[in-house]
Protein backbone atom coordinates (compact mmCIF):
# COMPACT_ATOMS: atom_id res chain seq x y z
CA UNK A 1 0.00 0.00 0.00
CA UNK A 2 1.05 3.57 -0.59
CA UNK A 3 -0.31 6.89 0.64
CA UNK A 4 -0.18 7.61 4.37
CA UNK A 5 -0.55 3.93 5.14
CA UNK A 6 0.43 4.09 8.80
CA UNK A 7 -2.90 5.70 9.71
CA UNK A 8 -5.23 3.40 7.79
CA UNK A 9 -7.82 1.65 9.90
CA UNK A 10 -9.26 -0.21 6.90
CA UNK A 11 -7.64 -1.18 3.62
CA UNK A 12 -8.60 -2.99 0.46
CA UNK A 13 -6.08 -4.17 -2.11
CA UNK A 14 -7.36 -6.16 -5.05
CA UNK A 15 -6.61 -6.98 -8.65
CA UNK A 16 -9.68 -7.64 -10.79
CA UNK A 17 -10.06 -8.59 -14.44
CA UNK A 18 -11.79 -6.06 -16.68
CA UNK A 19 -15.34 -7.10 -15.87
CA UNK A 20 -17.61 -4.19 -14.88
CA UNK A 21 -19.57 -6.47 -12.52
CA UNK A 22 -16.41 -7.11 -10.48
CA UNK A 23 -15.77 -3.37 -10.41
CA UNK A 24 -19.29 -2.72 -9.17
CA UNK A 25 -18.91 -5.33 -6.40
CA UNK A 26 -15.60 -3.85 -5.26
CA UNK A 27 -17.02 -0.32 -5.17
CA UNK A 28 -20.04 -1.52 -3.20
CA UNK A 29 -17.70 -3.04 -0.61
CA UNK A 30 -15.94 0.30 -0.11
CA UNK A 31 -19.17 2.29 -0.02
CA UNK A 32 -20.69 -0.12 2.51
CA UNK A 33 -17.66 0.33 4.77
CA UNK A 34 -17.94 4.14 4.61
CA UNK A 35 -21.68 4.04 5.34
CA UNK A 36 -21.09 1.82 8.35
CA UNK A 37 -18.31 4.03 9.68
CA UNK A 38 -19.89 7.42 10.10
CA UNK A 39 -18.99 8.98 6.76
CA UNK A 40 -21.72 11.43 5.69
CA UNK A 41 -24.03 10.81 2.75
CA UNK A 42 -22.35 13.69 0.93
CA UNK A 43 -18.79 12.39 1.41
CA UNK A 44 -19.83 8.84 0.62
CA UNK A 45 -21.61 9.96 -2.56
CA UNK A 46 -18.49 11.84 -3.73
CA UNK A 47 -16.14 8.94 -3.00
CA UNK A 48 -18.56 6.54 -4.66
CA UNK A 49 -18.59 8.79 -7.72
CA UNK A 50 -14.79 9.12 -7.91
CA UNK A 51 -14.19 5.40 -7.41
CA UNK A 52 -16.89 4.50 -9.93
CA UNK A 53 -15.40 6.78 -12.56
CA UNK A 54 -11.82 5.63 -11.94
CA UNK A 55 -12.59 1.91 -11.95
CA UNK A 56 -15.04 1.97 -14.87
CA UNK A 57 -12.73 4.20 -16.93
CA UNK A 58 -9.89 1.74 -16.24
CA UNK A 59 -12.04 -1.20 -17.38
CA UNK A 60 -13.72 0.44 -20.38
CA UNK A 61 -11.22 2.97 -21.72
CA UNK A 62 -7.94 1.77 -20.21
CA UNK A 63 -8.18 -1.98 -20.72
CA UNK A 64 -10.84 -1.73 -23.45
CA UNK A 65 -12.86 -4.41 -21.58
CA UNK A 66 -10.17 -7.00 -22.34
CA UNK A 67 -10.71 -9.49 -19.51
CA UNK A 68 -7.13 -10.71 -19.88
CA UNK A 69 -6.05 -7.32 -18.61
CA UNK A 70 -6.33 -6.38 -14.95
CA UNK A 71 -7.22 -3.36 -12.88
CA UNK A 72 -5.38 -2.90 -9.60
CA UNK A 73 -7.29 -1.10 -6.88
CA UNK A 74 -5.93 -0.02 -3.51
CA UNK A 75 -8.01 1.81 -0.91
CA UNK A 76 -7.03 3.13 2.51
CA UNK A 77 -9.40 4.67 5.02
CA UNK A 78 -8.46 6.30 8.31
CA UNK A 79 -10.68 8.00 10.88
CA UNK A 80 -10.73 11.20 8.85
CA UNK A 81 -9.38 10.50 5.38
CA UNK A 82 -9.88 8.38 2.28
CA UNK A 83 -7.21 7.43 -0.28
CA UNK A 84 -7.41 5.31 -3.44
CA UNK A 85 -5.14 4.24 -6.26
CA UNK A 86 -6.52 2.70 -9.48
CA UNK A 87 -4.26 1.40 -12.23
CA UNK A 88 -4.99 -0.28 -15.55
CA UNK A 89 -2.88 -1.94 -18.25
CA UNK A 90 -3.80 0.48 -21.00
CA UNK A 91 -1.69 3.02 -22.84
CA UNK A 92 -2.94 5.89 -20.68
CA UNK A 93 -4.40 9.26 -21.59
CA UNK A 94 -3.82 12.92 -20.92
CA UNK A 95 -6.57 14.13 -18.55
CA UNK A 96 -5.78 17.74 -19.45
CA UNK A 97 -6.90 17.08 -23.02
CA UNK A 98 -10.40 15.98 -21.97
CA UNK A 99 -12.85 18.76 -22.90
CA UNK A 100 -14.46 20.62 -20.00
CA UNK A 101 -18.03 19.28 -19.96
CA UNK A 102 -19.33 22.27 -17.97
CA UNK A 103 -18.70 24.70 -20.85
CA UNK A 104 -21.78 25.63 -22.88
CA UNK A 105 -20.33 24.16 -26.07
CA UNK A 106 -19.67 20.82 -24.33
CA UNK A 107 -22.65 20.58 -22.00
CA UNK A 108 -24.53 18.13 -24.24
CA UNK A 109 -21.51 15.94 -24.93
CA UNK A 110 -21.44 12.58 -23.20
CA UNK A 111 -17.68 12.37 -22.66
CA UNK A 112 -15.30 13.92 -20.16
CA UNK A 113 -17.72 14.24 -17.29
CA UNK A 114 -16.14 11.45 -15.23
CA UNK A 115 -12.71 13.08 -15.05
CA UNK A 116 -14.28 16.38 -14.03
CA UNK A 117 -16.45 14.74 -11.37
CA UNK A 118 -13.44 13.09 -9.75
CA UNK A 119 -11.73 16.45 -9.50
CA UNK A 120 -14.83 18.12 -8.11
CA UNK A 121 -15.59 15.56 -5.44
CA UNK A 122 -12.05 14.75 -4.29
CA UNK A 123 -9.58 17.04 -2.53
CA UNK A 124 -6.66 15.83 -4.66
CA UNK A 125 -6.51 13.85 -7.90
CA UNK A 126 -3.15 12.89 -9.36
CA UNK A 127 -2.65 10.99 -12.61
CA UNK A 128 0.54 9.08 -13.41
CA UNK A 129 2.77 10.50 -16.12
CA UNK A 130 1.53 7.93 -18.64
CA UNK A 131 -2.07 8.39 -17.52
CA UNK A 132 -2.90 4.75 -16.80
CA UNK A 133 -3.06 5.23 -13.03
CA UNK A 134 -4.85 7.71 -10.82
CA UNK A 135 -4.61 8.41 -7.11
CA UNK A 136 -7.12 10.49 -5.18
CA UNK A 137 -7.79 11.59 -1.61
CA UNK A 138 -10.65 13.03 0.37
CA UNK A 139 -10.69 14.39 3.91
CA UNK A 140 -13.79 13.59 5.94
CA UNK A 141 -16.08 16.61 6.21
CA UNK A 142 -16.80 18.07 9.64
CA UNK A 143 -20.30 17.35 10.89
CA UNK B 1 -46.41 -7.39 -17.08
CA UNK B 2 -44.40 -4.21 -17.59
CA UNK B 3 -42.37 -3.90 -20.78
CA UNK B 4 -39.65 -2.15 -18.75
CA UNK B 5 -37.00 -3.49 -16.36
CA UNK B 6 -35.23 -0.33 -15.25
CA UNK B 7 -38.07 2.17 -15.14
CA UNK B 8 -41.67 2.39 -14.02
CA UNK B 9 -43.97 4.42 -16.23
CA UNK B 10 -47.12 6.13 -15.02
CA UNK B 11 -49.34 8.62 -16.78
CA UNK B 12 -50.58 11.65 -14.86
CA UNK B 13 -52.88 13.72 -17.05
CA UNK B 14 -50.94 13.98 -20.30
CA UNK B 15 -47.54 13.65 -18.60
CA UNK B 16 -45.47 10.48 -18.63
CA UNK B 17 -43.96 10.09 -15.15
CA UNK B 18 -40.87 7.90 -15.02
CA UNK B 19 -39.32 6.41 -11.87
CA UNK B 20 -36.19 4.30 -11.68
CA UNK B 21 -36.43 0.80 -10.26
CA UNK B 22 -32.80 0.78 -9.00
CA UNK B 23 -31.65 2.90 -6.05
CA UNK B 24 -28.07 3.00 -7.32
CA UNK B 25 -27.80 3.47 -11.04
CA UNK B 26 -24.25 2.35 -11.71
CA UNK B 27 -24.19 -1.14 -13.22
CA UNK B 28 -23.04 -0.73 -16.86
CA UNK B 29 -25.39 -3.38 -18.24
CA UNK B 30 -28.37 -1.90 -16.38
CA UNK B 31 -27.43 1.59 -17.60
CA UNK B 32 -27.40 0.36 -21.20
CA UNK B 33 -30.84 -1.17 -20.65
CA UNK B 34 -32.01 2.05 -18.97
CA UNK B 35 -30.87 4.07 -22.00
CA UNK B 36 -32.88 1.84 -24.33
CA UNK B 37 -35.97 2.08 -22.17
CA UNK B 38 -35.76 5.87 -21.90
CA UNK B 39 -35.42 6.22 -25.66
CA UNK B 40 -38.34 3.83 -26.12
CA UNK B 41 -40.47 6.47 -24.41
CA UNK B 42 -39.84 8.82 -27.29
CA UNK B 43 -41.19 6.28 -29.79
CA UNK B 44 -44.70 7.09 -28.62
CA UNK B 45 -46.45 10.31 -29.61
CA UNK B 46 -48.22 10.13 -26.24
CA UNK B 47 -45.06 10.98 -24.35
CA UNK B 48 -44.53 14.58 -25.40
CA UNK B 49 -44.22 15.65 -21.77
CA UNK B 50 -42.03 13.62 -19.45
CA UNK B 51 -41.17 13.97 -15.77
CA UNK B 52 -38.27 11.89 -14.47
CA UNK B 53 -38.90 11.37 -10.75
CA UNK B 54 -35.67 10.60 -8.83
CA UNK B 55 -37.48 9.78 -5.59
CA UNK B 56 -35.87 6.38 -5.26
CA UNK B 57 -32.36 7.26 -6.47
CA UNK B 58 -29.38 7.31 -4.09
CA UNK B 59 -26.58 7.22 -6.67
CA UNK B 60 -26.43 8.23 -10.33
CA UNK B 61 -23.21 7.71 -12.31
CA UNK B 62 -21.95 9.87 -15.16
CA UNK B 63 -22.75 7.03 -17.57
CA UNK B 64 -26.37 7.24 -16.42
CA UNK B 65 -26.32 11.03 -16.82
CA UNK B 66 -25.23 10.48 -20.41
CA UNK B 67 -28.40 8.49 -21.04
CA UNK B 68 -30.49 11.37 -19.72
CA UNK B 69 -28.62 13.80 -21.98
CA UNK B 70 -29.39 11.61 -25.00
CA UNK B 71 -33.05 11.45 -23.96
CA UNK B 72 -33.22 15.23 -23.49
CA UNK B 73 -31.78 15.81 -26.96
CA UNK B 74 -34.26 13.36 -28.49
CA UNK B 75 -37.18 14.94 -26.61
CA UNK B 76 -36.15 18.43 -27.70
CA UNK B 77 -35.69 17.34 -31.33
CA UNK B 78 -39.26 16.08 -31.47
CA UNK B 79 -40.69 19.15 -29.74
CA UNK B 80 -41.27 17.44 -26.42
CA UNK B 81 -40.65 18.72 -22.91
CA UNK B 82 -38.90 17.03 -20.02
CA UNK B 83 -38.35 17.83 -16.36
CA UNK B 84 -36.64 16.21 -13.41
CA UNK B 85 -38.03 16.11 -9.88
CA UNK B 86 -37.53 14.72 -6.38
CA UNK B 87 -33.72 14.71 -6.43
CA UNK B 88 -32.11 14.06 -3.04
CA UNK B 89 -29.49 16.70 -2.07
CA UNK B 90 -26.48 14.66 -3.19
CA UNK B 91 -27.97 13.99 -6.62
CA UNK B 92 -29.13 17.61 -6.94
CA UNK B 93 -25.55 18.73 -6.19
CA UNK B 94 -24.34 16.46 -8.97
CA UNK B 95 -26.46 18.30 -11.54
CA UNK B 96 -25.38 21.63 -10.07
CA UNK B 97 -21.64 20.82 -10.09
CA UNK B 98 -21.76 19.69 -13.70
CA UNK B 99 -23.83 22.71 -14.82
CA UNK B 100 -26.41 20.23 -16.04
CA UNK B 101 -29.08 22.22 -14.25
CA UNK B 102 -28.69 24.57 -17.24
CA UNK B 103 -29.68 21.74 -19.56
CA UNK B 104 -32.32 20.06 -17.42
CA UNK B 105 -35.26 21.81 -15.81
CA UNK B 106 -35.55 20.63 -12.20
CA UNK B 107 -38.37 20.97 -9.67
CA UNK B 108 -38.40 19.78 -6.08
CA UNK B 109 -41.68 17.90 -6.35
CA UNK B 110 -43.29 15.83 -9.06
CA UNK B 111 -46.50 17.86 -8.81
CA UNK B 112 -44.57 21.10 -9.43
CA UNK B 113 -42.84 19.56 -12.43
CA UNK B 114 -46.18 18.46 -13.87
CA UNK B 115 -47.58 21.97 -13.37
CA UNK B 116 -44.50 23.49 -15.02
CA UNK B 117 -45.16 21.35 -18.05
CA UNK B 118 -48.53 22.96 -18.34
CA UNK B 119 -50.60 20.06 -17.12
CA UNK B 120 -53.43 20.57 -14.64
Amino acid sequence: MDGNSSSWTWTLERTICSDPKLGTQLIAEVVDYLCENDWSNKDTFGIHMALEEAVMNAIKHGNLRDEKKCVKVKVGVSADSFWAHVEDEGTGFNPDEVPDPTLDENIEKTSGRGVMLMRMYMDQVQYSEVGNAVEFTKTKSAK
Amino acid sequence: MSQFECIELDNVEEVAVVKFTDEKIMDPARIEQLGKELLHLTDSDQNEKVVINFDNVKFFSSAAINKLIVLEKRMRARGGQMMLSNLRPEVRDLFNLTNLDDLFKIENEQSDAIKSLGAE
